[in-house]
């Protein structure tokens, strides 16, 4: 049986700890008395795949089985997650695959002949025909992508969407018009976070930015307390609307799945340990990888650290109604993830690891860097937040201002036009998101090349809106100086000189939280 | 002065009071000088500026005509009306009603020039000759035609007015040349031919002119312009050749001038020239019987005292040393520590002349005044370096943000120590040029250039510097100047305080500390916090293109493509459409063979860039068009997004959003400007030749757009679609694209080559850094997603 999370206060006794920063980590001395918060060991794994997927969709939630829903003449339109999960992705065969293939199946059976595969990417990047195989397949891939079968969503191409109508609240419901017409639509998610899934998945997934932007706006993500708790989030309640009046259009099957908590392959078991309980295995490991990263040059670390796939065991598989499939879902997200704390602090200290949603197989940006933290790992409670109002937050990340150009275009020009001029979520989105978001050549960029869409980077800086609300101080150790000037944040060298930077903020013994993760965790902060 | 007085002194008997008037009995110049019209030459010059102020302040009832060159569209009246627009004049200006009012009263503006001189008012009592050339290395046949004919003409007008008017003519005290010693108030000792030399000076630039156009001269010339820019093409080489011809001639004209001067004993055509004008002037006053004085100024510097303490116009002699010893650049100079620089406030040189004017010398017999400082109040350079030297050092220049500029100590170890030391530098200078010239494109190259560049610039101005002061700072004589101490005690005492000239009371320390270094510094201060507050280097800025009220559509945008836009090559493009759908073998061998054949692309490229995309578009031989063209969608699109220039890409949507129209020119191939062809209005790539399969030759259909064909497509482009290249855009990175940035009115260098760089400092072009992320790069290996 694995160990719950644990909230531990630094001694005398305790070793440096592992801060993740960037394409590294470093091992930081936390003062005396500081809490440091570790994830919950990794659950153990469902034994059998095959037949728990067999499982959930022969005996779904409030859902008729899945071969009773299929017939032949129909139009099956199967959407999944994309790149973006799970994080790092995971050692092949993907769980999306086994889900997809075992779907295919059972339509193949029920001769429907009708079927398309769809990428719910909204306005994320395009996945390359690579990551499309590594996610359905090599079987999947070589059926369907060769005749136009298996594609991504495109948020806009004005054909290819239909508006579904208006919430109760106005909202419009404008989604894929494959998706929305067909008579059944199968979603395979995988549940990272207790942000993900449930009626987020089809009505943010499959939407447009005239859909997007009701509740991806600073004003709905200021006031979501958090992201990770969607009975409080105003984000999710909007989708929760928007869900509800697509289904009753539409008839929708729900996949999700929960993973657990390994996502360090060996030789970086190490990272998922308890600094204590390093074996002398692991010590030699942590020492050989700082020591080769330390010397490596920017390009290999980059790849040392892209190149890891994660062997996630599976922990659970729901299928069937929404809603019903979701609270299953979170149930075993949180039995993965949630950690009980006690009362907030005065500073919360986090490190940014290489990877977010945004950057696979690419740079996290300053401004990915930004949503990271302050957008993720910030919300990454569930009461409230683990700093209190007023605080001061400091991250450790490199903050180098490099963009990839053939995925981040717009960020490249958020960062260089608009954060030059203001840092300030409300203004940044009256001034400027329109014109982002409409721009002709992102939305060529979106649609032919592998581009996030125009009004991503806006997306990114509203998720750190309630940070940046909550918080008065934000310092990164070892940020670039003038990178983070830029995000409107300040930089330090050290822990301890962050710490004398926010003492004005929070004086000269404040009470501090660290955030041990990856891997993932929640703090239920009481 | 009485007659006592008068008789005291030994010249006196040839003093001629200036009118018998009762006036003319006061002792006071301004008495002596009421109600005369005194002829001015160059008074746009830094004398005749002060001169024209202290007549017009202290002398009320004395008139002025002043003999003023059109310059371009300005008539004389609109110069001398700018002129009394000036801060000193203001007063004066102010009293008199406006500057009109005073042209119409005391003013009277004669238009003309030393070669065309017009016909002199015949009511005149004075003319002063102050116009010349005062630079000391022009043009010999320019020294010739300004300071002897020049002074000739002025003369030949004068002769028709009679023995009344009394000629002051301004001279230099260092006519005396190469002289030691004391030198005397008075004609200079020499038998030079003067109307030989002004012959052989004249026809100087005929005959260098004529020499440079020489068939093994041009070919040299030539064959040194093609070697520097025969990338671009060979008209550009040619204007370069023609360029280089011009500055031959021009710089010959100067050596010619000084080796014939210093032949005869003097320093530089400067003084050569103004030592035969004198000539010319004391010939005239034998043979037309006129009053004439000859005034002999030293090395004329700020005001003492009038029109305000350390009021100067332009650079003069010494600044441009000054400044540079203060900026720290000037390491050593080759004086003699103990030799005198002869310095005189500008003040006390036009107070003299003033003081000559109430004096008329006996006609056909010329008076000489020394207006110099060495004879009685000397000046060591040591002296003079160690005041400046602790000026500076209380008063250090800011050089950008580093702080406080390093003052250089100088040992004064002589000449020939300091041109050792300055030729070393100067052969280590052209063989690092070389190598920065001829080495890869980088950052570090190019900013290598940069300080390569710096290093020319100073060395340039050692050498001229240097060597054009050499001759005085070295100087072992010392003017005489009893005959002015004499004029200057003759002086009414209240005509001593106004119109003082007597170099003995100047306090070195003080004139150079507080009036004359603060003066001459305060430009520099005022430019460097200026540029300080810009935070910008010395290249203009690219500023934001802005939709302008004009018809925005005839504004064109034209951008380069490799290195401009993207940081890739040809090679590298080909490579990346050529390894698709090889084996790992294959590809290996691919690269191998090409790897081969690279010195041979890379001499292409030196030697002419259309022969080297020639030979890089032979590989393409056997490929189908159009799967070219799906390539480049399917792979060759993301290559070419991910190395795009985020920068470039702005640049070129903040274009289109202003109206103006974006033109893609390159010599890349079709195919490759595929991924681009929604940011530009018009593409004009090469296209490959194909047979009637759609299978490319590997010839291309027509030459490919390099060098000098860019320009030639883009003016006649231009002309078909009304576009005004005047006020249009051009945007490239490589020397071979001089010819398209020169076409267009506003030229642009992105992280330019060498020679590119050079050029685009040198005409104030901005200079941009338009770098693709490194990140990019990094995660896309050629060929294929690793996954």
């Amino acid at each position: 049986m694995s160990r719950p999370g644990f909230v531990l206060e630094v001694d005398d006794r305790t070793p440096p700890v592992i801060v993740h920063e960037g394409e590294g980590f470093r091992l930081e001395q936390f003062p005396l008395g500081t809490r440091v918060i570790y994830p919950p060991e990794a659950l153990p794994a469902v034994p059998d795949v095959g037949a728990a997927i067999m499982q959930a969709l022969l005996h779904p939630e409030d859902s008729e089985p899945l071969p009773a829903l299929l017939r032949p003449g129909m139009r099956l339109t199967i959407a999944f997650d994309d790149i973006s999960l799970p994080l790092p992705p995971m050692r092949k065969p993907d769980i999306r695959q086994r889900i997809i293939e075992a779907v295919l199946t059972m339509a193949a059976e029920a001769g429907v002949d009708d079927v398309e595969l769809i990428s719910a990417n909204a306005l994320h990047r395009r996945l390359t025909a690579a990551e499309l195989k590594s996610i359905v397949g090599e079987r999947v891939f070589r059926s369907f992508y060769p005749q136009g079968l298996l594609y991504n969503h495109d948020a806009e191409d004005p054909a290819a969407l239909t508006h579904v109508g208006l919430t109760d609240q106005g909202e419009d419901v404008e989604i894929n018009r494959r998706a929305a017409e067909s008579d059944l639509l199968v979603y395979v998610n995988i549940n990272l976070v207790a942000m993900d899934g449930g009626h987020k998945s089809v009505p943010v997934g499959l939407a447009s930015y005239k859909s997007l932007r009701h509740h991806h706006n600073s004003k709905t993500m200021v006031r979501s307390h958090s992201f990770m708790d969607h009975t409080k989030s105003h984000l999710h309640h909007s989708a929760w609307r928007m869900g509800r009046l697509l289904a009753d259009h539409l008839k929708i099957f729900t996949i999700e799945t929960t993973l657990n908590n390994n996502v360090f392959p060996s030789p970086y078991e190490f990272l998922l340990k308890r600094e204590w309980e390093w074996s002398v295995k692991d010590q030699a490991s942590m020492l050989a990888v700082r020591r080769g990263l330390a010397v490596a040059p920017d390009r290999l670390r980059h790849k040392v650290f892209h190149d890891l796939r994660a062997p996630y065991g599976l922990t659970g598989v729901h299928a069937g109604e929404t809603e019903a499939v979701h609270e299953k879902t979170i149930a075993n997200v949180h039995r993965q993830q949630l950690v009980e704390v006690q009362g907030q602090s005065d500073v919360l200290v986090m490190g940014v690891p290489y990877l977010g949603p945004y950057n696979v197989d690419s740079t996290m940006n300053p401004i990915l860097a930004t949503c990271m933290g302050l957008g993720y790992f910030f919300n990454s409670y569930r009461g409230q937040p683990l700093v209190r109002r007023g605080g001061a937050v400091i991250l450790y990340h490199p903050v180098k201002p490099e963009f990839n150009q053939l995925h981040h275009p717009s960020y490249v020009d958020f960062y260089e036009e608009v954060l030059a001029e203001s840092t300030d979520p409300a203004v940044i989105e009256a001034k400027y998101e329109q014109q982002y978001a409409t721009d002709p050549w992102y939305i060529h960029l979106y649609r032919t090349s592998h581009a996030y869409h125009g009004v991503h980077p806006f997306y990114m800086w509203y998720w750190a809106a309630h940070a940046m609300d909550h918080v008065q101080d934000v310092v990164w150790v070892g940020g670039d100086r003038q990178a983070v000037r830029r995000l409107g944040f300040r930089a330090a060298s050290t822990l301890a000189d962050a710490l004398e930077m926010v003492s004005g903020t929070v004086g000269g013994s404040p009470s501090i939280t660290y955030m041990h993760n990856p891997p993932h965790l929640i703090a239920d902060v009481r | 002065m009485t007659d006592q007085q008068v008789a005291d002194r030994p010249d006196a008997s040839r003093l001629v009071a200036t009118d018998v008037s009762p006036a003319a009995q006061s002792t006071r110049l301004a008495d002596r000088l009421a109600g005369k019209r005194i002829l001015l030459t160059g008074v746009t010059g830094f004398v005749g500026e002060a001169l024209l102020h202290r007549i017009l302040t202290q002398l009320p009832t004395t008139d002025v005509v002043v003999l003023v060159r059109p310059k371009g569209s300005a008539r004389g009246n609109d110069r001398i009306a700018s002129l009394l627009g000036k801060p000193i004049f203001r007063e004066v200006v102010e009293a008199a009603g406006g500057a009109e009012a005073l042209i119409g009263s005391r003013i009277t503006v004669l238009e003309g020039d030393l070669s065309a001189v017009p016909d002199l008012p015949d009511d005149l009592d004075s003319v002063v000759h102050c116009a010349g050339d005062v630079s000391f290395d022009p043009p010999v046949d320019e020294a010739f035609a300004v300071n002897v004919v020049g002074t000739q003409h002025l003369l030949d007008r004068l002769a028709p007015l009679g023995p009344n008017v009394h000629y002051v003519h301004v001279s230099t005290a260092y006519v005396a040349g190469r002289r030691r010693g004391s030198i005397p108030e008075g004609s200079l000792d020499h038998d030079v031919d003067l109307d030989a030399e002004l012959g052989w000076g004249l026809a100087q630039r005929q005959i260098l002119e004529n020499r440079s156009r020489t068939a093994e001269h041009l070919t040299r010339l030539r064959a040194e312009a093609e070697r520097e820019h025969g990338r671009a093409g060979l008209l550009s080489a040619a204007s370069s050749t023609e360029q280089r011809r011009r500055a031959w001639v021009d710089d010959q004209l100067v050596k010619t001038g000084t080796e014939r001067a210093r032949s005869l004993g003097w320093t530089d055509a400067y003084t050569f020239t103004k030592a035969l004008g004198e000539r010319v002037v004391e010939r005239f006053a034998a043979a037309a019987g006129a009053p004439v004085t000859i005034v002999r100024p030293s090395i004329i510097e700020s005001a003492l005292a009038t029109p305000h303490p350390g009021w100067i116009e332009g650079f003069k002699m010494a600044e441009p040393l000054i400044l540079a010893f203060g900026r720290g650049e000037l390491p050593e100079f080759p004086a003699s520590a103990d030799s005198t620089v002869d310095i005189v406030p500008v003040d006390h040189v036009v107070a003299a002349i003033v003081a000559v004017l109430g004096e008329r010398p006996e006609p056909g017999h010329p008076r000489w005044f020394h207006v110099s400082s060495g004879g009685r109040n000397p000046l060591t350079f040591s002296r003079l370096y160690q005041v400046v030297r602790e000026y500076f050092s209380r008063h250090p220049f800011e050089v950008g943000d580093r702080g406080a500029a390093r003052l250089p100590e100088w040992r004064l170890p002589g000449a020939q120590q300091v041109e050792r030391l300055l030729a070393t530098s100067e052969r280590a200078h052209k063989v690092a040029d070389y190598l920065v010239t001829h080495s890869p494109r980088a950052d570090r190259t190019r900013e290598l250039a940069r300080k390569l560049e710096q290093q020319r610039r100073r060395l340039e101005f050692l050498r001229r510097y240097i060597d054009l002061y050499r001759e005085y700072a070295q100087a072992e004589l010392s003017f005489n100047d009893a005959n002015t101490l004499a004029l200057y005690r003759r002086l009414d005492p209240a005509d001593q305080a106004a119109f003082g000239f007597d170099t003995a009371v100047i306090d070195w320390e003080y004139y150079f500390a507080e009036i004359h270094c603060p003066a001459v510094t305060e430009p520099i201060r005022r430019m460097d916090r200026l540029r300080r507050a810009r935070r910008g280097s010395s290249t203009p800025a690219l500023r934001r293109v802005e939709a302008d009220s004009g018809d925005s559509s005839t504004i064109a945008a034209v951008f380069d493509m490799d290195g401009t836009l993207l940081s890739s090559n040809v090679i590298e493009t080909y490579l990346w459409m050529r390894l698709q759908g090889l084996s790992t073998a294959e590809r290996a061998a691919e690269i191998g063979r090409v790897a081969a054949r690279l010195p041979g692309f890379i001499h292409a490229e030196r030697r002419e860039r259309s022969a080297f995309l020639r030979s890089v578009y032979r590989q393409y031989d056997g490929a189908r068009l159009a799967d070219l063209d799906e390539l480049a969608d399917r792979v060759l699109a993301s290559h070419v997004l991910a190395r795009l220039s985020p920068a470039a890409v702005r640049r070129i949507r903040e274009h289109r959003a202003a109206g103006h129209v974006t033109v893609l020119l390159t010599g890349a191939i079709r195919p490759l400007t595929r991924p681009l062809r929604t940011l530009f209005d018009h593409i004009e790539a090469a296209e490959l030749a194909v047979d009637d399969r759609g299978v490319c030759t590997g010839f291309l259909a027509s030459p490919p757009l390099v060098g000098e064909s860019r320009s030639a497509w883009l003016r006649q482009w231009a002309t078909e679609n009304g576009v005004d290249l005047g006020r249009s855009f051009g945007y490239a990175d490589s020397h071979s694209d001089l010819p398209l940035l020169q076409t267009v009115g506003n030229p642009v260098a992105v992280r330019p080559d060498i020679t590119l760089y050079r050029r685009a400092k040198k005409s104030h072009w901005p200079i941009v850094d338009w770098s693709s992320s490194t990140a990019a790069t990094r995660t896309l290996a050629p060929a294929g997603d690793p996954r």
